[in-house]
């Protein structure tokens, strides 16, 4: 099987999904469980190759080839897996849909388009399969809640992408390739050209990644996505903006083109401004998360501010940060796709994501608790999950180059993690049930198998981290950087070693002693949510009791509750259509005379400045 | 082959016979329309004497491969916009045929009053057919600033006849080069205020919005593909080939043509009728692709041509048709239309993506070639265009999600809060929709079976020695 033949049956059989999703709706579903099986399997096969050339078409003039190479298949894999593990709920979720047919088909083509992005060879593949990517995730959108966030996700993806588009014209015109490869040779010798390029094309990856400015459509777009799509959007379509950050500083080697620019903490200035970025988005994915009522506007943010730890990483393009950075994107793609589905479990089952609503389904939901719960320590980097492994490789990364402010920022974004991700858990599973909520049942088992394996690959690779870095490593040694250094299950940085194995002991330890001293003393007595002192008053509505209401309110207190982003875009958008309100009142108005006015003034213009001909 | 006077002869004299006989003009107007359509593509190429005498002293026909691809598009497009159209004819028929010989003059002729007479043609039967719609006062001002265009060409020509003593194209554009340059300066500014007005450049084009805004489901597509085709495809061919404006002033030019692309895109942007909204997508359109025309990208422009006007077909049809069938069409009462009727969905989301040129679809080659031919003038040619298709983006996909989306904002999207509203007599339209949507797809994905006319078509615009030698070879 090659990576060409495999992008082309996945497109026809997108239009088979859709054919038969029409005849009948669970089938085509189901189609889409078999073929992203499928997907992940061949892609598996690719794992050790690198520098396979496949030709794709010809475009016009131009020819669209693919790659392939280490880098390519690791992004495939995290990417194909989410998708797989995903595609689990679609069956379930058909009926509700209001058009599964358009659903199923978008969902494979997306899935498709972004192994088109991860093999492309030259920028224009590249391009040509992340635009793909885009509009068919973009139609998805609205099937869920809101008609207006695709068009924000569209409005900062295309700001993105069409900065790429340029920044890609402008190297063709500049080079006369597409090649990636030998833009990054011919890039070498101009250092100047390539500053222009890194910062337009890097764009297109902070979109997609939500750094900030560009966070805004995550937690709108995310948050309002039909539940199914969320973890695809948040777990990986996310990631495809660290790919082409990726590509920009790490396959184009910015690091060494660069290297006569003035130097920040030992990266180059371009470097640094993007890390700090995204040290500002950890802050602010972190902060707006505290204060979120919406469990999957929540994740959607915890996703702001871990794209920040991915291009911290990513950027440092060192032995130690580079290596956090990329399993990262492994780390949460399993850990933000666990949240997600555990959420669309719960709104499989309750029909709502609002936390106020929701309470003690720890009884009715155990494994999705489990799912759920196992997730966030991993996000919030407690050992023995993976998260803990790239978050400590990347705070090494930091650390080793002095760069205090940054380092600053992602210890805070990690604290502030205990407080977020702690929030849905008590909220949703722990404390009360709700009285609405008493006849809840655990999800259908084909709903738990995507659930139990983000677990296991999350709790095993926390174990054995090693397992993924040293693939990691090899990506290293491909784009020209030192490998992250192991042993056994040892993991060795400037500043010292951590034994994932020693650690996972301990916690297991730990783990044990507290559940002896659970079991052995006396229970908790579980009262009843509407069992309540209320001064006689009649209780009708559960929600105002509900102790996860205004969680943090003092926390919220402390900082402002505007979304300046946010208006900020807004009052673009508004000067934008008053604009062309204007344009129409002066060129188009009812009367002619306008008109007439502007011919004269054309006439004028031309005749005065026209003697110069 | 078929030699092209008859493209124009055949719908004259079909026009004449169906003021004799009404009850057969349904009959001589598709027969017409589809005589064209077909012999469009048996065309046969070189150039043609009218009446006997050689150029540069007698009228001449040209066909060269710029011309023969523009007469296949049109009427193509034109046959289309019958079929999609053909419950509104009603009394128009005689008109109709009048604007498929007046269009088909326009695009072959080398003349340059000859293509004066054939403008007059056109717009006359436009300001006919644009009475329809019964907003008379949209009409007139469509007359008034018609008319103005008209004159200004007129004079143009005037000033150009009086220095060179020629009307035919060859001969001036032979000539061109070594006249003065006030001369040169008041000529193209006349010619290009002139065709301006027709071609819905800024400022030149106040009266677009009474009419696009209000067209039927016949003016619609008529006037935004087959009228905006033509109108174009004549810009192409006087400032590409015949008037090339000298470097300083067409600077001004392009100004003007990237004004009225990036205005026009944020005027689409502020509105929120259907018609409306693509009413300034096509003035939008149009001066981008005369910007590519202007800055000798004419493989990109003639590209962005054939896609925009395939495009719009769909766009139009099915704007004017959910007005038609509903009295309105404001967007935000139209959510969820298309989930009653998928065909149409499917070919304007196609085309919509396709204009915005979005990968997968043919407009995506369009954007491409665009930017590389921009590039190789300048970089901020390219950051504006850029510039506007983020806009345009922006406005279509709000649309396209507005119309497959029923739902309430914060509500899960379901068919209860689906529309009320209907398209009727739609079938043709589908037909339509379905076939251009999989043309656009196909082209999207391997463009070489339609480009390969159209690259050749765009060298024989640059290349002006072979039309010279061409039209004037006999003397």
């Amino acid at each position: 099987m090659t990576i060409n033949s495999l992008i082309a049956q996945g497109m026809i059989s997108s239009l088979l999904v859709y054919l038969l999703t029409k005849l009948n709706k669970k089938l085509g579903a189901f189609l889409t469980v078999l073929f992203s099986g499928y997907l992940l399997f061949v892609i598996f096969g690719f794992q050790n190759s690198a520098g396979e050339v496949f030709s794709l078409i010809h475009f016009g003039e131009f020819e669209l080839t693919f790659m392939t190479s280490h880098y390519a298949w690791y992004f495939a894999i995290v990417l194909t897996l989410t998708y797989f593990l995903v595609s689990f709920f679609n069956p379930y979720w058909m009926k509700k849909m209001v058009n599964p047919a358009a659903y199923n088909m978008l969902f494979m083509v997306s899935m498709v388009g972004t192994v088109g992005v991860f093999y492309a060879k030259d920028f224009l593949t590249l391009f040509i399969f992340y635009e793909i990517v885009v509009w068919s995730s973009l139609f998805i959108i609205p099937m869920g809640k809101s008609r207006k966030t695709p068009v924000i996700y569209y409005t900062i993806s295309s700001i993105g992408s069409f900065a790429m588009l340029y920044a890609i014209f402008y190297l063709y015109h500049s080079v006369g390739s597409f090649d990636i490869q030998a833009v990054s040779e011919a890039m070498s010798q101009a250092p100047n050209t390539y500053r222009f390029v890194f910062f337009t094309m890097i764009v297109a990856g902070l979109t997609k990644l939500g750094i900030f400015p560009f966070h805004t459509w995550l937690p709108a777009a995310h948050g309002s996505a039909p539940h199914t799509f969320s973890p695809v959007l948040s777990g990986g379509l996310v990631k495809v903006g660290g790919f082409i950050a990726l590509i920009t500083a790490t396959v184009i080697p910015s690091f060494k083109i660069l290297a006569g620019d003035l130097q920040l903490m030992g990266v180059p200035f371009e470097n640094y401004l993007i890390m700090l970025l995204g040290a500002v988005s950890i802050v602010v994915g972190t902060l707006m998360a505290i204060k979120q009522e919406d469990a999957k506007k929540l994740i959607a943010y915890s996703t702001v501010s871990n794209s920040g730890y991915i291009i911290i990483g990513l950027m440092l393009n060192d032995q130690v940060g580079f290596a956090g950075g990329m399993m990262h994107v492994f780390n949460h793609a399993m850990a933000s796709g666990a949240m997600f589905l555990s959420f669309a479990a719960i709104a499989y089952r309750t029909g709502t994501t609002k936390m106020s609503e929701l309470g003690g389904l720890i009884k009715r939901m155990p494994l999705t608790f489990a799912a759920y719960l196992i997730a966030i320590i991993s996000l919030a980097g407690i050992p023995p999950m993976s998260g803990f492994a790239s978050k400590w490789l990347i705070f090494q990364g930091l650390a080793s180059n002095g760069m205090m402010f940054i380092a600053l920022a992602a210890f805070f974004g990690s604290i502030g993690s205990f407080l977020y991700v702690f929030r849905p858990l008590s909220a949703a599973f722990l404390g009360q049930l709700s009285p609405k909520h008493k006849d809840v049942k655990e999800v259908p088992w084909m709903m738990q198998i995507p659930l139990i394996i983000m677990s296991f690959l999350t709790i095993f690779y926390g174990i054995f981290p090693g397992r993924i870095l040293a693939y990691i490593s090899k990506i290293q040694e491909s784009v020209g950087l030192k490998g992250v250094e192991i042993e056994g299950t040892k993991i060795i940085a400037a500043t010292g070693m951590w034994d994932s194995l020693v650690i996972t002991l301990v916690f297991g330890g730990g783990f044990m002693l507290a559940a002896i001293l659970f079991f052995i003393s006396p229970k908790a007595k579980p009262v009843d949510q509407m069992n309540t002192y209320t001064s006689g008053e009649f209780i009708y509505d559960p929600d105002h009791y509900h102790y996860a209401k205004n969680y943090y309110a003092t926390f919220e207190n402390n900082y402002g509750n505007k979304k300046r982003v946010e208006l900020f875009f807004d009052a673009v958008a508004l000067r934008v259509k008053e604009f062309g309100e204007m344009v129409k009142t002066m060129f188009f108005a009812k009367s002619v005379s306008f008109s007439i006015f502007w011919i004269m003034l054309f006439f004028t213009l031309v005749y005065f400045w026209g003697d110069k001909v | 082959m078929i030699n092209p006077v008859l493209l124009i002869a055949i719908p004259l004299l079909a026009a004449f016979i169906s003021v004799f006989i009404q009850k057969l003009s349904w009959v001589l107007l598709f027969g017409v329309s589809i005589f064209t359509a077909i012999s469009g593509f048996f065309l046969q190429k070189g150039m043609f004497m009218i009446g006997g005498w050689k150029p540069p002293f007698g009228i001449n026909l040209m066909i060269d491969d710029y011309s023969f691809i523009i007469i296949i598009v049109i009427n193509l497009l034109f046959f289309l916009t019958l079929l999609s159209g053909m419950w509104e004819l009603k009394k128009n028929k005689t008109i109709l045929m009048v604007i498929l010989a007046g269009i088909n003059g326009l695009v072959m002729t080398g003349d340059l009053f000859n293509l004066f007479v054939f403008l007059e043609i056109i717009t006359i039967s436009g300001y006919i057919l644009a009475a329809s719609s019964d907003k008379y006062y949209s009409v007139f001002k469509y007359l008034v600033l018609g008319t103005l265009g008209s004159s200004l060409y007129l004079f143009g020509i005037m000033v150009l006849y009086g220095t060179l003593g020629t009307l035919n194209m060859a001969d001036i554009s032979q000539q061109f080069p070594n006249v003065s340059g006030s001369v040169k300066i008041i000529s193209l500014t006349f010619v290009f205020a002139g065709l301006g007005v027709e071609a819905k450049l800024l400022p030149f084009n106040a009266w677009v919005k009474g009419i696009y805004g209000n067209t039927t489901p016949l003016t619609g597509p008529l006037f935004s593909t087959v009228f905006a085709t033509g109108a174009i495809a004549v810009f192409g061919r006087i400032f590409g080939q015949i008037l090339v404006p000298d470097s300083t002033l067409i600077f001004a030019f392009i100004a003007l043509g990237l004004i009225t692309f990036i205005f026009a895109e944020t005027s689409a942007m502020a509105s929120k009728k259907l018609r409306e909204l693509l009413t300034f997508s096509s003035i939008g359109q149009a001066g981008l692709i005369i910007t590519m025309f202007m800055i000798g990208g004419f493989y990109a422009a003639l590209i962005q041509l054939i896609n925009n006007a395939f495009a719009k077909t769909i766009l139009f049809s099915y704007a004017t048709k959910a007005y038609k069938s509903n009295g309105d069409d404001t967007i935000n009462n139209m959510s969820g239309l298309f989930r009653k009727n998928v065909m149409m969905g499917f070919g304007f989301t196609v085309a919509t993506l396709s204009l915005i040129g979005l990968p997968l679809f043919f407009g995506f080659y369009a954007k491409i070639n665009m930017l590389q031919s921009a590039f190789a003038l300048n970089m901020w040619i390219p950051a504006l265009i850029i510039l506007g298709s983020i806009i345009e983006g922006i406005y279509y996909i709000r649309l396209l999600v507005k119309l497959w989306n029923p739902g309430e904002e914060g509500q899960e999207s379901s068919e209860l809060a689906q529309s009320q509203f209907v398209i009727k007599n739609g079938f043709s339209l589908s037909l339509i929709a379905v076939l251009i949507g999989i043309i656009f797809v196909v082209s999207g994905i391997i463009p070489d079976f339609l480009t390969e006319n159209i690259a050749k078509a765009a060298d024989s615009l640059s290349d002006a020695a072979t039309y010279l030698s061409t039209v004037l070879g006999g003397i």
